[in-house]
């Protein structure tokens, strides 16, 4: 074989920070994002009928107190997480299916950057929607009691929630191959879980079974934060635990929602690469 | 400075869980600046093997370099030398033809401040200026194609993968990409491996064409000389009733060897200095029915349809 001098070789390979990539697929993934509006709005809509129609008149209908509001306009943060990290999971479906995902797979950038790119936009898109839950709760008029530690609590809680079901997401699109398939599982991981996390009532009014299940639900954990963080009161946790010490419990639960999210952001990069490599 | 070809295949292989084995351990290499073509019907390999070089596809066993980068233990060295025209659409259809030229300008690691410029640069030569701030929703085919392959080169690619770049598109369209692709030669010493099945686009731009069939190369060399290999002169027989039968009277009466083959009731035989009367009397004198027969000169198809065909001889 005749060999002969290969230009491409002179050339320069700079090594670039993987902040560079992960910023040019997220900003993509937001152009295609703000080009589907529904994907900003739907996941709202359900969680807002919740906390301002829904549980206003469970609490009139019940007579309950003002408290049960502020209760449910948590919870329903619990149901906004998961639907709109799953519509996001489906713009990876979407990729693979128009094609696109094949030109990303060919880019010479890390394929975990792939995953980041989306994560960053789902994270951001979750963010905006649930202050559009919080302001709208607090136009209504539901409580608040929340101190500066307290928003730093919530913050983290919701924010280790939404990378771990985002992973869950990702991960459930690396491995189904159909949309439909997709959204058929998509209540089995985005809405029982819910309905048992204590996300409408204590989990200490489930039966003991479901609530030792509940126990070891991310969802729990996480919802158990925000309304310590939030609304300054500890029962979820205590329901949870059983400890004297708030913040010892708030610590733990933050621990099972951090790992939560390391484990699936880990799973769900580790299926991507294996499932998109043919 | 390192030498060598600028894409180096050893026993390449790639079976896939279904147990399907597209690729049966191929080898070949590109040298750089040189247009290599893979020829083969579908379910050859040539997709797979393209699949493997870019990092799409994970190789089963062998081993591929691109511009001396191995593309298993070097993957984004080597990806960032090379760029690919896939055979599917793969733009983003809801954005603009120009932020699908920047989103691979960035991905490919172009620096900020010439992105402007190589963008201006490649909507000027592809005549995309009409288009490039319109959705690629809005395109035709032809146009979308004609973006797809201009996105390739804004990261200026050493290696340049054109996996059936004309498929489904229209005469028109497809001469026009063609003379786009031929262009594409004179840009700074560029390697092109393309895969196609259309004969005449492997024979116009190519320097060597290697002929895949079932996951392996059964020939390769330049269009004249897998011409050569079947000789320069062919007979061609319509014969009336089982081709195969046909085939078979004419090995026996010496005028047809190994390397003759049919094609529905048309049998192709290299002439090896017979003449078309000489083969229509043998035929004849053996029962065989013929309908017409012609001498012609060998074209790229013969070779084609001799090496990824049924091997009818073996019925001779």
């Amino acid at each position: 074989m005749a060999t002969i001098a290969n230009p491409a070789a002179d050339r320069p390979h700079p090594r670039r920070s993987i902040l560079s990539p992960v910023a040019t697929l997220a900003r993509r993934r937001s152009q295609l994002t703000v080009r589907t509006p529904r994907e900003l709005f739907v996941p709202l809509l359900t969680p807002i009928l919740f906390a301002l129609v829904i549980a206003p008149a469970l609490k009139q209908a019940l007579h309950t107190s003002a408290a049960y509001e502020s209760f449910i306009a948590v919870g329903t943060i619990g149901l906004l997480v998961p639907l709109n990290t799953m519509f996001a999971g489906l713009s990876v479906i979407v990729d693979r299916e128009a094609g696109a995902q094949r030109e990303l797979l060919a880019a010479p950038v890390p394929r975990p950057t792939l995953v980041l790119g989306n994560l960053a936009v789902a994270f951001a898109v979750t963010a905006f929607q649930i202050t559009a839950l919080i302001v709208a709760a607090v136009a209504r008029g539901i409580p608040f009691d929340a101190t500066g530690s307290g928003i730093a609590w919530f913050l983290a809680a919701s924010a280790m929630f939404t990378v771990g079901m985002y992973g869950a997401a990702e991960t459930l699109a690396s491995r189904v191959p159909e949309p439909a398939e997709y959204i058929a599982r998509v209540p089995a991981i985005a809405i029982v879980p819910w309905f048992l996390g204590g996300s409408l009532f204590p989990i200490a009014a489930l039966p003991i079974g479901l609530a030792w299940f509940a126990r070891f639900l991310p969802i729990t954990h996480a919802l158990a934060l925000m309304r310590y963080g939030l609304l300054g009161e500890a029962g979820g946790l205590r329901d949870i635990w059983g400890m004297a010490s708030a913040q010892t419990m708030a610590r733990l639960s933050l621990l099972v929602v951090a790992a939560f999210a390391a484990l699936l952001t880990a799973v769900s990069v580790r299926t991507f690469a294996r499932s998109a490599l043919r | 400075m390192t030498n060598g070809p600028a894409i180096e295949v050893q026993g390449l292989r790639k079976v896939f869980p279904s147990g399907v084995e597209a690729v049966s351990g191929v080898d070949f290499a590109v040298q750089p600046g040189e247009v290599f073509s893979l020829l083969g019907p579908n379910g050859a390999g040539k997709s797979t093997t393209i699949g493997m070089l870019t990092g799409t596809v994970a190789p089963t066993e062998g081993s591929a370099r691109l511009a001396g980068f191995d593309v298993a233990t070097e993957p984004l060295a080597a990806r960032r030398t090379s760029s690919v025209l896939f055979q599917e659409p793969v733009v983003d259809r809801q954005l603009t033809g120009r932020r699908n030229l920047e989103i691979h300008a960035r991905l490919w690691g172009v620096p900020s401040r010439e992105i402007a410029g190589r963008l201006e640069e490649i909507v000027e030569a592809f005549t995309l200026s009409d288009l490039i701030e319109r959705p690629v929703a809005t395109y035709s085919g032809g146009e979308r194609r004609r973006l797809e392959i201009a996105r390739t080169l804004v990261s200026e690619p050493t290696v340049l993968f054109l996996d059936e770049p004309t498929v489904g598109l229209d005469p028109r369209i497809r001469l026009e990409l063609l003379d786009v692709m031929a262009r594409l030669r004179e840009r700074n010493e560029m390697t092109l491996l393309l895969t196609t099945h259309y004969l005449d686009e492997a024979e116009r731009l190519s320097d060597r064409i290697a002929i895949m069939r079932a996951g392996r190369i059964v020939a390769s060399g330049s269009a004249r000389e897998l011409i050569a290999g079947l000789g320069e002169q062919l007979l061609e027989l319509r014969v009336h009733g089982d081709p195969g039968a046909s085939l078979a009277s004419l090995a026996r009466a010496g005028i047809a060897g190994r390397d003759a083959f049919a094609v529905g009731s048309t049998l192709i035989v290299p002439a090896r200095g017979r003449g078309a009367d000489e083969a229509r009397a043998a035929a004849a004198s053996t029962g065989a029915e013929v309908l017409s027969a012609v001498q012609r000169r060998t074209t790229l198809d013969d070779v084609y349809l001799w090496l990824t065909g049924d091997d009818l001889a073996d019925a001779a």
